[in-house]
């Protein structure tokens, strides 16, 4: 009797576990605020200014890290569609993320830890944010991720101000132009 | 016709086209303007600021005539190879020209690495971010109006017209009046209400714009055309005013008529009366400043020494002796002595509670044989004359104490009793009773008929004591006592008390200079003191 029991407990646990793994659409309220993101945008400031205050002599980085473009050429940006931009933006995070980790471990200062840490939760929190929007996960595929606009740095200061722009530019359009918050509103 | 009308359109777009790339007069007045603002807070070269999402005008200033072809603009987005950009230039005043490029296509969020060259020489380098150097054009459609309340200005503009930007803007507001100017940060609402101004002046408003640092950075813009307006005066207040001064007029009224109704109440209550003694003590306070002693008599010392003489009960009836103290007092006043006793045996005698007239009657009858036996009479007539006498009897029977004034108890003889002549005068009005004597029952301070005695010294009524003793000067105490059984040995209370003595002498003032002389005797003398117990008579 208490193993039926057990077994269909795990088999419900599953089954809720695919669903969150295959990213059923949301049934989350969609995250609107601008300022949430506002948010996000100045931690990053700070953390860019306070790299460099603290980095001293482990600024340069053993070995370069990939990061997305920052640039955003509103012409072309909006001739995309909201598909691609999503994409443009979620493996630009993907790649933030990636790259904070590889930081997060070299680093011994427990103040530069503490930011590092807060940076990549952050990094996952709009990652959730944008989920929130009825906006499809993307996971790398060995395939795309050649064809990614990326490019390289060298310095953990660089980095930081490549997470803040990137915040700034791409994700922070997407988002204020999500259709899941204009449709709501106008 | 046909072919020129439809080569019109045309030809202005080829005109169009034509200037657009020349674009000789891209360098118009508000960059110019903008351009003026941006050389006092950059520093930087060459100075760029962008106007909206789709620009970026960089400048530099030189000295050098105007050659633009000699220089070289070159900027460089993440990743991407370097563009040109054609450099123009601008005249100045003096020799300065200005050199400036523009760019049209920008791609903001990402650094941008700008170079210029003047020739083969590198002469500035710079990064930026586009999104990170914005000017942007003043607030357009400032409106001020007024709310209902004075002191307040409500304003009203539009956001810069930037498609991704409207909520990242902030704005400041300035006032200006007469000598003050005032500034407030207004954060991403287009309009605002200004409170706390003065009624009734005129304000000048300006607004300017910049993006909040965010996501979007500049310099504050240019300030927009001051527009004037007057804020409300202060309305309300005449009403106010006038109201406040009824109500605390009515407030006063009500206020003075509880005081006056209360008047006494409240006086009684703020300053209430503190019963003083000085009306049982008649001159103790006017004439000797409180110096009981004095106020008492000069010759009390004798009295003094006891102070168990104050007590109603302890005081010894006394027996004034009437003597004459001039010249002969001790001639005459031994035989007056020497009936003194006898009058004391007497009084004792005859009676314990030795009042005064009893007293007195018992001296009359001595005195008879004397000459001085009108006075005497005429003395206890004045005596029962006065307001007291009712009450005398039954104040010598009382068991009260009249205090005689006798400066006879002065141990000091002559000293200052002789000049003292008010107080000489006190016993003379216990004595004789006096007209003023308000208090029927002599306490033993029975000041009243010692205040009515010193004034009644200077009145005509003494006069016969000036008349009779011209030449001497009487002196008695008179003190009558509580017939409570007092013994108290007065024996010993005069050190100038002889065994016949009991001389008092009377000072007067008006006598004093001639009792002085002829006073050889000291004048002071216990008095005489009738012992109800008899034994201690100071014989």
């Amino acid at each position: 009797m208490q193993t039926y029991v057990v077994i269909g407990l795990v088999a419900v646990l599953l089954i809720v576990l695919e669903w969150t793994r295959s990213g059923m659409p949301s049934v989350l309220k969609p995250v609107c605020d601008p300022r949430v993101l506002d948010r996000f945008i100045r931690e990053a400031q700070d953390t860019e200014v306070a790299m460099v205050r603290l980095c001293l002599s482990s600024c340069a980085l053993s070995l370069s890290l990939t990061v997305p473009l920052t640039s955003v050429d509103f012409v072309a940006w909006d001739k995309k569609n909201v598909q691609e931009q999503a994409q443009e933006v979620q493996s630009g995070l993907w790649l933030l993320g990636k790259a904070i980790d590889v930081v997060r471990a070299s680093v011994s200062n427990t103040a530069l830890q503490s930011m590092l840490d807060n940076s990549y939760s952050n990094i996952h929190s709009i990652r959730q944010v944008i989920r929130t929007l009825n906006i499809q996960d993307w996971s790398p595929s060995p395939t795309e991720s050649a064809s990614l606009d990326t490019r390289q740095v060298s310095s953990t200061p660089e980095l930081f101000r490549v997470q803040t722009n990137f915040l700034r530019g791409k994700v922070r359009l997407l988002l204020s132009h999500a259709p899941a918050c204009h449709r709501s509103s106008s | 016709m046909i072919r020129l009308r439809q080569l019109a359109p045309w030809a202005l777009l080829l005109v169009f086209t034509c200037c657009q790339n020349a674009s000789p007069g891209l360098w118009d007045a508000g960059l110019e303007k903008k351009a003026d603002l941006l050389m006092r807070v950059e520093h930087e070269e060459p100075r760029c600021f962008a106007e909206g999402m789709r620009d970026l005008t960089c400048f530099w200033d030189e000295a050098d005539g105007g050659t633009p072809h000699l220089y070289r603009f070159t900027y460089t987005y993440e990743n991407e190879e370097s563009n040109e950009c054609v450099v123009e230039s601008q005249q100045r005043e003096g020799s300065e020209t200005r050199y400036f490029c523009k760019l049209l296509k920008v791609q903001l969020f990402g650094l941008l690495d700008i170079r210029v060259y003047r020739g083969e020489t590198l002469l500035y380098n710079r990064n930026l971010l586009i999104n990170l150097v914005f000017l942007l054009d003043p607030p357009a459609n400032l409106t001020v109006t007024r709310t209902g309340k004075p002191g307040q200005l409500k304003l009203s503009w539009l956001p810069p017209p930037l498609k991704y930007m409207e909520n990242s803007m902030m704005y400041e507001v300035s006032c200006t009046t007469a000598g003050s100017r005032m500034e407030k940060v207004v954060q991403g609402n287009t309009e605002f209400t200004l409170r706390s101004l003065r009624p009734g002046t005129e304000y000048a408003i300006q607004v300017r714009v910049k993006p909040d640092g965010l996501t979007y950075d500049g310099y504050w813009s240019d300030w927009t055309l001051p527009i004037s307006m007057r804020t409300l005066p202060d309305d309300a207040d005449p009403l106010i005013l006038s109201f406040s001064v009824i109500i605390s007029f009515i407030l006063v009224l009500l206020s003075l008529t509880i005081f006056l109704s209360y008047r006494r109440f409240l006086i009684k209550k703020m300053w209430p009366l503190i019963p003083s003694p000085e009306n049982k003590f008649p001159g103790l306070f006017t004439v000797y400043g409180g110096n009981f002693q004095e106020w008492l008599g000069h010759s009390s010392g004798g009295l003094w020494q006891r102070p168990g003489f104050f007590y109603l009960e302890e005081l010894p009836v006394m027996l004034e002796v009437l003597s004459e103290a001039t010249m002969s007092p001790p001639v005459q006043i031994q035989p007056g002595d020497s009936r003194a006793p006898g009058l004391l045996k007497e009084t004792t005698q005859e009676n314990e509670d030795e009042m005064l007239p009893k007293a007195d009657s018992g001296m009359e009858k001595k005195w008879d044989p004397d000459l001085q036996e009108n006075w005497l009479m005429d003395q206890f007539q004045v005596l029962q004359q006065s307001s007291t006498p009712p009450s005398q009897s039954s104040l010598l029977e009382s068991k009260d104490a009249y205090v005689t004034l006798s400066q006879n108890f002065d141990q000091h003889p002559g000293e200052g009793k002789l000049e003292d002549i008010s107080e000489e005068s006190l016993p003379l009005h216990v004595l004789f009773g006096t007209t003023e004597t308000s208090t029927s029952h002599p306490d033993l301070g029975s000041l009243p008929q010692s205040s009515g005695s010193s004034q009644l010294s200077s009145q005509s009524s003494f006069e016969y004591p000036h008349n009779t003793w011209p030449s001497k000067s009487l002196t008695y105490a008179c003190l009558t006592m509580a017939d409570s059984g007092i013994s108290t040995d007065y024996s010993s209370i005069s050190s100038s008390r002889t065994g016949m003595e009991c001389i008092y002498t009377n000072d007067y003032k008006n006598q004093m200079p001639k009792e002085r002389q002829p006073l050889a005797t000291p004048p002071t003398h216990t008095g005489c003191w009738v012992q109800e117990q008899h034994n201690s008579s100071p014989t």
